[in-house]
Parts: structure tokens; C-alpha cells; sequence
């Protein structure tokens, strides 16, 4: 499926900011499954200096430098993406849990890379009462995409989506206490209670297509930002990407703007500023399928 | 005790090694010359030396900086250092520095690797949590363009020296190792007080590898910088090693700078000073590596630049050692070590770590649970967490602590529970007579990077006795006594520099344009506290001259009230304290209660304090010394001011004595540059603004009662003696008013005041005519209008009770000129924000 995105960020500043620095994980990856055929940050006030470049988990990264005195900053994504990831293998054709595991663990083994997403971070940490919650969907022996599934099935259940009973920086422990928060939350629950269980799991930062109710026009900048969890299945079949969220697992309705340990290492948008004051931040995203015309 | 006896003392050996008696009780050939010196000595001298060594210290103002308990300031705790050295022979040296530089190379390599291309991960030689689950691992590090080699420019270990003999690494230091300084000061201070010494043994000297650090240095500037400048980015002065920073900047003659006093501009670093941006090509870096961009790493982090690691990236400028070189100081690494050192070097680990399991490996887990005694437990990957003794601990905090490694082994290390080796010290401050006998210690080295693959170890070091009751850690200790380290020399050769690095000849400059605008801040600040200081003890003082009147006339009442509202509008007593009976015991009862902690003049003095400490850089030991010294009386006075008024009256004098002194001392010590000019500036406007509102408290009166309020003038101004040598004893509005307002040559006037200021703005901004200069300069005028209208008018004393509503204008307007002031030179001084971090949340 070919999308267009467009997520412009705006900050307003109380005060004039007289010097910024930002650092930006706003540009989708590219991927075995996601062809990036046109992407463009644009900024204003224009940077007098922008570089970008890759971080330690093979995203792209931009650098943007102002030093235009200036009460309103914003940045602009616009891109064109084709997204259609492979499908996994068979849930029971995948190798039992506690085997994966063990290879993340083992020093020097084919998954020494996947091994650094079994480490526990500061958002998404090895957590005992996550570990204990998903812990039921991982009986000994239990092929682990069948477990990976039967997770993400009972977080869509047991977990509310809500906006605002959560901020960025909730703890995970909060959101497991009540039962409520937005994919953010979700995902790092997920995360850390794989983590907990030895299994390496990763936080990717993206966005999911919205569907409008039957009848109604999809309304421009309703999007959002999105977050689901990579889950490593041994050496063999590597990562799938599984959406808690809507308890999918990612095919063609998702695009990816890159992964980390958890939400900080792929924040969006991140600054610095001298000056500034109080400041307000608004966000909005679209993700609208392309015409099939356009689509080859 | 007579160090004869002390020596005999040696002979009991007990299971460590001595460094100075062979198990035969035969005192080591290396230590026969000093042991020879001390016997010299005469009965108590040693003490005496140890005495006077602490007494250098002190004047120095050498302390280590002890973490803040929760609700107090940071407590000191002053440098102490053995008067009797560590001593290492020629021959075991070069061991030690072989043995140094091979580590430094392997673990430059395996800090290569871990932030390139991770070969050492991907073939099992380094487990993977070891790196990805240490906090230190700093990711925005590993870029594409690998890291400039070799990340490590000063290595240090900290090495103890077990019951056999050997020398075992118990800690690598590859982030800020410090020390260096502490060890060029311990010499320094150890030549001064035991010169004997240096006469009975040969001892390489310290002084060239700071010439090859400033050399190496230099050359680690990017490409293209001609004459590099050089900065020591410190975290400020309220860390621990902060006095070590102020001296290695000065003996590496690097700019001592903060996060804040530094710019990133277009992928290069900038000094802000008073003349603008200053171009930085190297910083040496004493801030721990996760908080030095706020940008990319710890976004809460206040004493980092933020885009600095972009700057780094693009070759702008270059940081030693690199941000992320911390990673290699993670205990558990030790494990492994000896394996790299095969992979990598091909050779075997020359200088072995004490023996040290990661417990992640199974096998090594049960080794240390089933005997646990036998070990330190230590966190695997942070190295400056303190180490734990299970053979000390009680059984349930030990089986609580087995518990956790049972439960999480792969955060822990072992290292075998070692008893150091021991070297002859004195005891605590008040056992120096005792004499010396055997004390634990762990000694720090330290090698350079020469910039050409090589490394270049210091000819001594810092070691430290373990205090009496503490435990083997797994560092160099943070209290205890230090020792310097004396390695012997067979020859002469060793004593030369490196080869002078070519530098183009320097302009000539008679300004300090590079006085970063901190520390103008701080110096302004500092001149304005001090004279604050001086104010309030000069009203202090008149108050209790007149209290100690006992029967007060109504003049005296008069000039009471008006010196209480001068005290209310200082702050320094409540404002309904101006209001009340002046005579009644509210005054005094509030004077008296103006310097317990947390009021008005502790708080002064605190900021006094704070505030040199933070420009110690500016000043010569002299003046450090002399202000000290005064600010310590004062502070002394004063805690003793709330026992009546007469311990109070001595607190005032105190003050006033610490406040002279400062003046004095800046004035025949300091350079007419930007540093004097701000310090002095400051003194300048805190004094034209509180003169300005004290006289006008003064003439505030009651026509008749004028006369008191000309008398009391004259005393807040100090100028009572010029006044009657004038005009003998006639008081009149106008020759008093000229004397304390208008009179250029009485360094007590308004006008006095405000003529230095302007000159000192002319000279700050390079003209004779800038705006400020010309603020001031109106505003002097208009303090010569005032006396103007005073001798004009038909009834001068009439017009002079007039006055107070055009002072206290006055007043304000020099607080205008103060706030432009700070508008033009230490907006700088700004913090920054960060934003972003988590604030858009992933809603969908």
C-alpha cells in the first residue's frame, strides 16, 4: 500500500528562543518491506545548519541549528511511502520461547544484535510485575509467535485505550495498575514484560492508517503518532512487528519511522533552547492512502 | 614515639606485604635512603612536617569536596597528605608503566570496537549485557564516522599490591580519570616541607609530563588550528575535585570553563566572553561523559553544550578523553581482559587485574555464592559503586545480598577479597605523635596518550591510605590520607621536556578579552556581596554605638529610626522594625538574631564564599590565602554575633576587616583587566546605590532635626575626620552634602563612586563614551545637582530635608544602570531548556 505522510509539528514559545538545537527521528526507514520513494523535512525558521545522518540502530537522524530568534517553531514531514511487510511464519513453526531466549542470552551466538533489546532501558525496564503479567501467555515449551500473539491479544482486552490518563513519561507500573493508557503505554508494557522473560523486544515509532466511521470523510490531521513492539523470533525468522494496540500483527497498514530500546531513543522531535519560557505544543499527522491509480 | 621505634614496630609481620620491611625485617633496599632521612630527623620532627603539610594545604585552600547531606551544603574536607612517600623502585616502575601502557592500548582497541563495528561482541569475547545494558554504553557515540583513536588521552588504574608481592589492577579508570592534579600538589607541598628528602634520593620530577600532556594536547586540536586553544570543561565548583580542576588548568594553561560559559555554532565550539565568541579547540573533559550534551544524551543535564557532539562528529573540536570512553571502566570487564589482550595485541595482559568473576557466567555465580567471604561483591558495570564485603556483613544482610545476585547475577562482579599491601604513615590529625606504622593502601597511576601511538606514564602518582575501620573498595578511596609517590631514578636522562611544539609567536594583549561572562558574573556579584557586607556591618556598628549610649537624647532617637530604615530597606530587619520605638528592645533583639544560619549576613557570607571558590581560578594563592583567611574570622565572629552586642560589634569589625582586605588585596594584586573591572564595578554600583538610600534615610528629618541627620551622613560615609579637619566642627548642609555627594577625591561619595564606574565601562567597552559609561556619568551629574541647589539655595537646610525623594530616584536609577549591566555582559550566562524529550507521546 502506497501512503502519503504529512505530520507537521509546531511549538509556541512564551518567550522568544534566541538559540535552538533539535534533533529530529521524523524520517521513515527504509526496509525490506517499506520503500521510502520521497521524504522532506522542512523547518521554520530555516536552520542555519541541518545535517542528517544515522544512529546506533540504523535510523535516520537530522540535526537542526537556529539561530534566528524566533516565538514559533515548526517542522514539517512530508513523504511518500510503499509499505507491504512480509508475513510471519506459522505461529507453531516458530521455535519454543525459552530457546529464543537462550540464544539472546548466550555471549558470542547468533543473536548477540537482537541481545541489546533484552536489556532492560530506562522506559521499558525488566519488569517483574510486567514479566508476571505476560507471563501466562508464555507456558514452558509454548512455540513463541503462538505466545507473542496470545500477548497482544489479551493487552487489546485487558488494557483501555484512553488519551489522557497517560503522559509520555508514565511508568509502566501506573499503566499496569490501571488497565488504561495509549499505544505508547502498550508497547512498553509489552516490551518490558518481554524483557523480563529474557526475550528481546523492541519499541518502533511509526503510524498506523485510520479508517473513518462508514460514511464519514476521514478528518485532515486526525492521525497520530504511533508505537507497536519488534519481537525477535530466533535467528531464523528474525523480527515481526506486532501491533498490541489493535492486536495485529504490522502488513501494509502501518509505516515505520524507525525503532530503539524504547520511546526515548525515537522521540520524534527533541530540542534544546535558550530562552523560550512556557511553551505549547501541537501536532498533526496524516496518513492518507494513495489513489490505486498512482499506486503501481 | 621516635620513627626508630616505629620502624621496629615493622618487624611483626602481618599476612600483607610491606612495602619498606622484607619478610626478614630488613628494610628494602629501595627504602634505605629515606628510612635513613627519617631517622635523622630530630624527636617529634616528623609530626611536625605532618603538622605543617596540613597547615600548607589549608592556606592552599586544598580540599575534596564531600557529597552534600540532604538539607546542608556541600561539606569540605581538607586535603591531607603523608609526609613520608610511597616509594617505587626504577626497575619495578618501568614494570608498572609497561604493564599501564599495554591496558591503555587494549582498551582503547576494545573502546574502538565497541563503538565501531562490534566485532568483539560478535565473536563472544565480550558478553553483550556487559555493553548494551551498561548506562555508559553512550549510543549517540556510535556513529557511522567511527570515533577519533584512540578515545583514551589519560588513563589511570588504581592498582594494590597483594600479600605476594605483585601488583594487581583493581579499577580502570578510562572516563576523567582524576588525581593527576592532587598528585602535582601533593610534590609540590612535599618538597616544600621535606626538602632533606629530595636530597638523600634521586626522584624523577613531575614537571615534564606536564609538558608532554600541554604538547599532547595541542596536538590533538582538529586540522588548521594554528594556535589551539585549550579548555578544561569542568562541572563547577561545587564537585568534588573542583580545586584539582582549578590547578591542572593553570598548570596545563587551558581556560577552566562550564557547559554554560561554552557555545556549539555551526559544528564548532565557542568560549562566550566579554568580547564576543571565542573559537575552543580542545576541551579536556571533566565532566562525566552522559551529561556533556544535552541534546543527544542526559537531556537534563545543565553543565553539558548542547549540539557539542555534533561538533565533535564534523571535527570542529575535539574532547578528551571521548564522552563515551567511560564504557571500559565497567568492573566485569576485567574478566575478559586477558582474552582481548590475546585477540587483540597478540601478547599476553602484563599487569593482571585482582582476580575478578562476572557472575552472569553460571559457573562463576556458584564459585562466589558457595564461599562467598572470599570476595568483594561489586556491580559489573558500574564502577564507581562501592564494593561490598559478604565476610563482614551480618548473615541476613548477606543473604539478602546473595538473594539479589541469585536473582539478577549478570549485574554483578566479583573480585577477590585482597589484602593491600601497607607502607609506613602517620595516623589521623590527632595521633601524628605516635609515630608510623604499616597502613593499607591503593595506589593510582596514570599514562598520557603522546598523540603518536604511545604512552607516556607519570613518574609517580597518587596513592591512599585506607582510614582506620573502612574496607578495600573497589576504587582508589575518597577519604584517607594520600601519599605522593616517589619513583626512583638510576639516572639523569629522564629529566628532560618534550620538544617544544611549534606555536606561531602570540600578538602582545593588554585586555583579558576572553574573560568568559561567568566569571564576570561571579566577580560583579562577588564585589557587590562583599560591600553589601561592609554596609551592613557599618550600620550594625552605628546602631550599637548608640544603644551602648544608654540614655539616648532625641537626637539619638533621631538617628536611630533613621538607621533602622536603612536596615529594613538592606533587608536586614523586618520593616516594621523601622516603625517601632527605636529605643525599645525589638532593635537590638533583631541585630542580634541578623547572623544565625539562614539569615541576612550568614547567607552573605555563604554567597562570599560560593562565589570565590568559583572565581579561584582568577586568583593567586596570596590573595586566596588572605581572603580566606579574613572570611574565616569573619564567618568565626559572626556565628558567635547571637550571644549579645559586643561579640556582635567584633563581627562588624570582622567584616569590615574582610571587606578591606579585599579591596586591598585586588588592588595591589590584580591586573587592571577584566577581572578587577568587574569585581570593582560591582563594589562601585552596590556602594553609589545603598549610599544613595542611606543618606536619603539620613536627611530624611524633621526641619530642626536636621543637624542629626548631617552628623549621620558623615559617619555612614566614613568621613568624619575629613569633615572637621575642613571645617572644624560647623555642621552645614552644603560642605556636608558636597563631602559625601559631589566630592570626587573622598572614595566614600556618590559621586566617587560613579565617576569609577563610568571610567570602568569605558574600559570594559573598549570607548571612552559607550551608553553605560554615559549613564553613569548622568547620574553623577545629577548627584552634583543635588549639592548644587543645596549651596544655592536661601535656606540650604530647608532644600537639603528635600532631598531624600531625589536620593532614593538616585538609588533606583543606579539599579537601572546595574540590570543594563548585566543585560549587556551576562545574558550568556542563560540557562538552557530542553524540550521535546517525551512531550509529543505516540498516541495512536
Amino acid at each position: 500500500m502506497r501512503y502519503r505522510v504529512t505530520h507537521v509539528t509546531t511549538y509556541a514559545y512564551g518567550e522568544v528562543v534566541d538559540l535552538a538545537a533539535h534533533l529530529l527521528h521524523l524520517s521513515p526507514r527504509a526496509l525490506p518491506g517499506q520503500v521510502v520513494l520521497a521524504a522532506a523535512l522542512t523547518a521554520k525558521p530555516a536552520p542555519v545548519r541541518m545535517n542528517t545522518g544515522m544512529d546506533h540502530f540504523g535510523n535516520d537522524v537530522t540535526w537542526m541549528f537556529i539561530e534566528t530568534p524566533h516565538d514559533t517553531f515548526r517542522v514539517t514531514l512530508d513523504a511518500e511511502v510503499e509499505a507491504e511487510f512480509a508475513p510471519p511464519p506459522p505461529a507453531n513453526a516458530t521455535m519454543p520461547w525459552e530457546r529464543v531466549a537462550a540464544i539472546a542470552a548466550h555471549a558470542g551466538g547468533e543473536g548477540w544484535r537482537a541481545a541489546e533489546f533484552a536489556c532492560g532501558s530506562a522506559m521499558a525496564p525488566e519488569d517483574d510485575a510486567a514479566g508476571a503479567y505476560a507471563s501466562d501467555s508464555f507456558p514452558a515449551g509454548r512455540p513463541i509467535l503462538a505466545a507473542l500473539l496470545d500477548l497482544q491479544g489479551r493487552i487489546k482486552r485487558d488494557f483501555a485505550f484512553r488519551t489522557g490518563v497517560t503522559t509520555v513519561s508514565t511508568p509502566i507500573a501506573q499503566v499496569l495498575a490501571s488497565r488504561a493508557g495509549v499505544c505508547q503505554d502498550f508497547a512498553h508494557v509489552m516490551i518490558a514484560g518481554l524483557r523480563r522473560l529474557g526475550l528481546p523486544a523492541r519499541y518502533v515509532s511509526g503510524y498506523v492508517r485510520t479508517r473513518p466511521r462508514p460514511g464519514q470523510k476521514r478528518r485532515q490531521g486526525a492521525d497520530q503518532s504511533h508505537a507497536w513492539v519488534g519481537a525477535w523470533l530466533g535467528p531464523e525468522h528474525g523480527w515481526v512487528d506486532l501491533d498490541p494496540t489493535n492486536d495485529i500483527i504490522v502488513a501494509e497498514e502501518h509505516v515505520v519511522l524507525g525503532w530503539g530500546r524504547d520511546y526515548a531513543d525515537v522521540s520524534p522531535l527533541r530540542g534544546v533552547l535558550l530562552g523560550g519560557g512556557a511553551h505549547a505544543l501541537s501536532v498533526s499527522v496524516d496518513l492518507d492512502p494513495m489513489q490505486e491509480e498512482f499506486a503501481t | 614515639m621516635t620513627p626508630d621505634s616505629a620502624l621496629s614496630s615493622h618487624a611483626r609481620l602481618p599476612p600483607f606485604w610491606d612495602e619498606m620491611v622484607d619478610g626478614r625485617g630488613g628494610i628494602r633496599p629501595h627504602w634505605r635512603p629515606i628510612v635513613g632521612m627519617l631517622a635523622g630527623l630530630p624527636q617529634g620532627g616528623l609530626a611536625e612536617r605532618a603538622r605543617r603539610l596540613d597547615r600548607a594545604f589549608e592556606e592552599e585552600g586544598v580540599v575534596t569536596i564531600l557529597p552534600a547531606d540532604p538539607g546542608q551544603g556541600p561539606a569540605q574536607r581538607p586535603w591531607r597528605c603523608d609526609p613520608v612517600p610511597m616509594v617505587l623502585s626504577a626497575a619495578e616502575f618501568a614494570t608498572l608503566d609497561a604493564g599501564l601502557s599495554q591496558r591503555a592500548t587494549l582498551l582503547s582497541e576494545v573502546l574502538a570496537d565497541l563503538y565501531g563495528p562490534q566485532r568483539l561482541l560478535a565473536a563472544g569475547l565480550i558478553p553483550p549485557s556487559l555493553v548494551f545494558a551498561n548506562p555508559g554504553f553512550l549510543r549517540p557515540c556510535r556513529a557511522p564516522t567511527p570515533p577519533v583513536r584512540p578515545m583514551i588521552h589519560l588513563i589511570a588504574a588504581d592498582l594494590v599490591r597483594t600479600p605476594r608481592g605483585e601488583w594487581q589492577v583493581l579499577a580502570d579508570r578510562t572516563g576523567a580519570p582524576n588525581g593527576v592534579g592532587f598528585a602535582r600538589e601533593n610534590r609540590r607541598m612535599v618538597t616544600r616541607v621535606m626538602p632533606e628528602a629530595f636530597r638523600a634520593v634521586q626522584v624523577r620530577q613531575l614537571r615534564p609530563f606536564f609538558d608532554h600532556w600541554v604538547d599532547s594536547l595541542q596536538r590533538a586540536a582538529p586540522a588548521g588550528a594554528e594556535n589551539p586553544r585549550l579548555a578544561l570543561l569542568t562541572p563547577g565548583a561545587a564537585h568534588e575535585t573542583w580545586f584539582e580542576h582549578v590547578f591542572l588548568s593553570r598548570e596545563l594553561g587551558c581556560a577552566l570553563v562550564e557547559g554554560a560559559d561554552l557555545t556549539a555554532r555551526d559544528g564548532q565550539v565557542f568560549l562566550k566572553t566579554l568580547k564576543g565568541l571565542q573559537r575552543v579547540h580542545v576541551l579536556l573533559r571533566r565532566v562525566e561523559g552522559r551529561l556533556v550534551d544535552p541534546l543527544e544524551l542526559a537531556s537534563d543535564s545543565a553543565l553539558g553544550v548542547p549540539g557539542l557532539l555534533d561538533a565533535v562528529r564534523s571535527g570542529g573540536v575535539r574532547v578528551v578523553n571521548d564522552p563515551a570512553s567511560h564504557l571500559a571502566e565497567a568492573p566485569a570487564l576485567a574478566t575478559f581482559l586477558p582474552r582481548l589482550a590475546e585477540h587483540l595485541l597478540g601478547e599476553p595482559l602484563r599487569l593482571p587485574n585482582v582476580p575478578t568473576l562476572w557472575l552472569g557466567d553460571p559457573a562463576a555465580a556458584a564459585a562466589v555464592l558457595a564461599a562467598p567471604e572470599r570476595w568483594m561483591i561489586r556491580h559489573a558495570l558500574d564502577g564507581m559503586a562501592p564494593a561490598q564485603h559478604p565476610a563482614e556483613m551480618a548473615e541476613a544482610a548477606r543473604e539478602a545480598l546473595m538473594a539479589r545476585i541469585r536473582a539478577a547475577p549478570q549485574r554483578y562482579a566479583a573480585t577477590e577479597a585482597v589484602q593491600p599491601s601497607a607502607a609506613p604513615g602517620l595516623g589521623a590529625r590527632g595521633t601524628l605523635d605516635k609515630g608510623l606504622a604499616p597502613r593499607p593502601l591503593v595506589l593510582r597511576l596514570f599514562a598520557l596518550a603522546d598523540g603518536a601511538g604511545q604512552w607516556q606514564a607519570m613518574p609517580g602518582g597518587l596513592a591512599r591510605l585506607i582510614e582506620d575501620g573502612d574496607r578495600l573498595t573497589g576504587r582508589l578511596p575518597k577519604t584517607g590520607v594520600a601519599k605522593d609517590v616517589w619513583v626512583l631514578s638510576e639516572d639523569r636522562t629522564d629529566i628532560v621536556g618534550p620538544a617544544a611544539f611549534a606555536l606561531p609567536p602570540l600578538a602582545i594583549r593588554r585586555v583579558s578579552g576572553e574573560l568568559p561572562s561567568r566569571v564576570a558574573d561571579d566577580l560583579y556579584w562577588l564585589g557587590r556581596y562583599v560591600e553589601r557586607l561592609e554596609n551592613a556591618a557599618r550600620l550594625i556598628r552605628a546602631v550599637i554605638a548608640r544603644l551602648s549610649r544608654g540614655w539616648l537624647l532625641p537626637r539619638d532617637l533621631a538617628e536611630l529610626r533613621a538607621l533602622a530604615r536603612c536596615l529594613a530597606e538592606a533587608g536586614l530587619v523586618e520593616a516594621e522594625l523601622a516603625a517601632a520605638q527605636p529605643d525599645g528592645p525589638a532593635l537590638p533583639r533583631a541585630l542580634i538574631e541578623l547572623c544565625r544560619p539562614n539569615r541576612p549576613i550568614a547567607r552573605l557570607l555563604d554567597n562570599v564564599n560560593r562565589l570565590t571558590r568559583g572565581v579561584r581560578d582568577r586568583l593567586t594563592s596570596d590573595m586566596w590565602a588572605t581572603i580566606t583567611h579574613l572570611a574565616a574570622e569573619a564567618r568565626e565572629k559572626s556565628a558567635k554575633a547571637c550571644e549579645g552586642l559586643e561579640e556582635l560589634n567584633e563581627a562588624a569589625g570582622a567584616i569590615i576587616r574582610f571587606s578591606a582586605g579585599v579591596a586591598g588585596i585586588a588592588a595591589e594584586n590584580m591586573v587592571r583587566g577584566g577581572g578587577w573591572l568587574f569585581l570593582d564595578l560591582g563594589r562601585r554600583i552596590e556602594r553609589a546605590s545603598h549610599t544613595a538610600r542611606d543618606l536619603g534615610f539620613a536627611l530624611d528629618q524633621p526641619l530642626p532635626r536636621v543637624e542629626a541627620g548631617l552628623r549621620l551622613a558623615i559617619e555612614l560615609c566614613d568621613s568624619a575626620i575629613t569633615y572637621r579637619n575642613r571645617y572644624l566642627s560647623v555642621l552645614q548642609p552644603a560642605p556636608v552634602l558636597d563631602l559625601v555627594l559631589a566630592d570626587p577625591t573622598n572614595p566614600r561619595s556618590v559621586a566617587y563612586q560613579l565617576e569609577a564606574v563610568a571610567s570602568r565601562l569605558a574600559e570594559v567597552q573598549g570607548m571612552a563614551e559607550g551608553d553605560l559609561a554615559r549613564a553613569a556619568g548622568g547620574l553623577r551629574a545629577e548627584a552634583e545637582a543635588m549639592v548644587e541647589a543645596v549651596a544655592r539655595a536661601a535656606e540650604p537646610a530647608a532644600e537639603a530635608v528635600r532631598l531624600p525623594v531625589r536620593l532614593a530616584a538616585l538609588a533606583s536609577q543606579v539599579g537601572s544602570l546595574s540590570d543594563a549591566i548585566a543585560r549587556r555582559y551576562f545574558s550568556h550566562v542563560q540557562t538552557s531548556q530542553a524540550v521535546g524529550v517525551g512531550e509529543e507521546q505516540a498516541q495512536g
